[in-house]
């Protein structure tokens, strides 16, 4: 008799679309999954992309801004914590920027997460919508900012010359994990922002302190003893596995693993709530 | 090949109020357990869809007439898998348009052009199909020069011209259609109609809701008026059961 039960094991195709009413039988070869789900992918970058460019299409210096305002950031947190810490600007200057521009994408995506939902009311209650496509528009958002912000580690690497070795490619894997991360992330806060209004202020009263118990302004293994205080925050893990790379030291085994299984647990979460709940979304937003 | 099928469906609105929406009273219910938390756990919920059933095959034309919340929205919601029933059972076979929620994915700072594409390819076109349906819309809309600047710009008319032209521009199958008339001219409100008639008759399955006699009457073979929720009657029996 009830409907809902028997579809909720069908999330097979991107997201929720699937399990919401049967699907239509010229669309479920596999060549039609796989058209389906570039749609979705395509959809969402298109989406991410005009979002930025709309943003910013009033203002002179444009998605510039972006850039910008992580350089006024790097300039104040180096000046300051430079001075406090007497540390080697040539040293620290490189490792704070990756650090900072890492954080700036990961927390972007995380306080966004929880009112992703809200605020794509509109589609998700006109439009049938898998909300997985919701949460990738977010990473892909972010995304744009981030590479922007490159502009700022290339300068600051030119500045300040590291002795890149092949070593540091192993930051591209790292930055794939991280992204892969985020995603769960994303989609799994977003259903418990979406249920429970208190999880967005929530998240934001927590950034800061997470801010500072992340390796941004200081490299793991100057915490010395302390370094277990890491292992509260999982995104400490995603700024080390990217940034040890580019200033000359290969993460941890134990990084990696960390990285991994947050990723393995994480998607496990997230799609067990995405089909647990994915038929839910519109009434909650 | 399309065909509308739904048994006994009930959608029921669960209707968070801050209590029920808020972690702390759901924190509260674990700590205090029993008591509170039978209180504080209970969803209240309003019966949208009271037990519809329903059958629609190829070259159906149903119009749903019945007063404000009487249903007719949640039914075209939940017919395009957007709700899904909290009872029954709902299956749909072919490609679902829907002509609602007008400007869904609408960004008011890009200009025409972009929100064509935007909004198209938000309702399944790829950007291929998207940019190739723009000269149409062009002719439709008669926006001119307007389409190359911001839509914040544009009165609601002229809203409504650029998202009812994208809506009504693709190929449907079953078309699911809520009443999106109103604003505009009336010289756009004829062509309009012309056009929703251009558009019905490409499509497979109809389903519109509308409070216009003389638009269901011109559009559709077979009426069902909705109360509560419920099917209260049906001006031709044969098809609904």
């Amino acid at each position: 008799m009830s409907a809902p039960d028997e579809r909720k094991g069908r999330g097979a195709r991107f997201g929720t679309g699937g399990d919401t009413a049967s699907v239509p039988a010229a669309r479920t070869g596999f060549r039609a999954q796989t058209a389906e789900i570039s749609h979705q992918v395509a959809l969402a970058w298109y989406f991410a992309w005009s979002d930025t460019r709309a943003r910013y299409k009033r203002s002179v210096l444009g998605p510039f801004w972006l850039v910008l305002s992580t350089l006024i950031g790097i300039g104040g947190l180096a000046l300051v914590w430079a001075a406090l810490m007497k540390v080697d600007a040539a040293q620290f200057v490189p490792s704070l920027t990756i650090g900072l521009v890492l954080w700036n994408m990961i927390s972007g995506s995380v306080t966004g997460s929880a009112g992703v939902f809200a605020r794509n009311a509109t589609v998700i209650k006109n439009i049938r919508t898998p909300s997985l496509r919701i949460s990738l528009q977010l990473l892909f958002q972010q995304a744009v900012n981030f590479v922007h912000n490159l502009v700022l580690v290339a300068v600051v690497l030119a500045i300040y010359p590291q002795s890149l070795s092949p070593m540091a490619l192993l930051a591209i894997p790292g930055l794939a994990l991280v992204l892969v991360n985020l995603l769960w992330v994303i989609q799994l806060l977003g259903f418990l922002g979406a249920r429970f209004r208190d999880f967005e202020p929530l998240i934001g009263a927590l950034m800061p302190v997470l801010f500072f118990m992340s390796p941004v302004l200081y490299r793991s293994h100057q915490l010395g003893t302390r370094s277990f205080l890491m292992g509260f925050n999982p995104m400490g893990y995603w700024v080390e596995v990217v940034r040890e790379p580019i200033v000359g030291s290969v993460p941890s085994a134990f990084t990696y693993a960390m990285t991994v299984a947050m990723a393995i647990v994480g998607w496990w979460l997230a799609l067990w709530m995405t089909r647990a709940k994915g038929h839910r979304l519109a009434y909650w937003v | 090949m399309a065909r509308i099928s739904l048994q006994d469906v009930t959608v029921e609105y669960p209707i968070y109020n801050a209590g029920a929406f808020s972690l702390r009273s759901n924190l509260l219910a674990i700590g205090t357990g029993g008591r509170i938390s039978s209180e504080a756990r209970r969803v209240r919920t309003v019966t949208a869809l009271d037990r519809v059933t329903l059958e629609l095959g190829d070259g159906d034309r149903l119009g749903l007439v019945g007063h404000n919340g009487s249903g007719k929205s949640t039914l075209l919601r939940t017919m395009a898998g957007i709700y899904t029933p909290t009872r029954g059972r709902i299956e749909i076979e072919g490609r679902v348009s829907t002509v609602f929620g007008l400007g869904a994915g609408l960004q008011p700072e890009l200009t025409g052009y972009d929100n064509i594409v935007r909004m198209a390819m938000m309702l399944g076109a790829t950007r291929g199909q998207a940019e190739a349906s723009i000269p149409e819309i062009e002719a439709f809309t008669e926006l001119g020069d307007f389409l190359k600047v911001p839509v914040h710009t544009y009165s609601a008319g002229m809203r409504t011209r650029l998202t009812f032209a994208v809506a009504t521009a693709a190929q449907p199958e079953i078309l699911l259609v809520d009443e999106v008339f109103g604003a505009g001219d009336a010289d756009f409100q004829g062509k309009a109609k012309m056009r929703m008639a251009e558009f019905v008759e490409k499509s497979s399955i109809l389903v519109l809701a509308s409070h216009s006699g003389e638009l269901i009457e011109k559009l559709c073979d077979t009426v069902i008026c909705l109360s509560h929720g419920a099917i209260v009657a049906s001006r031709e029996a044969a098809v609904i059961r």
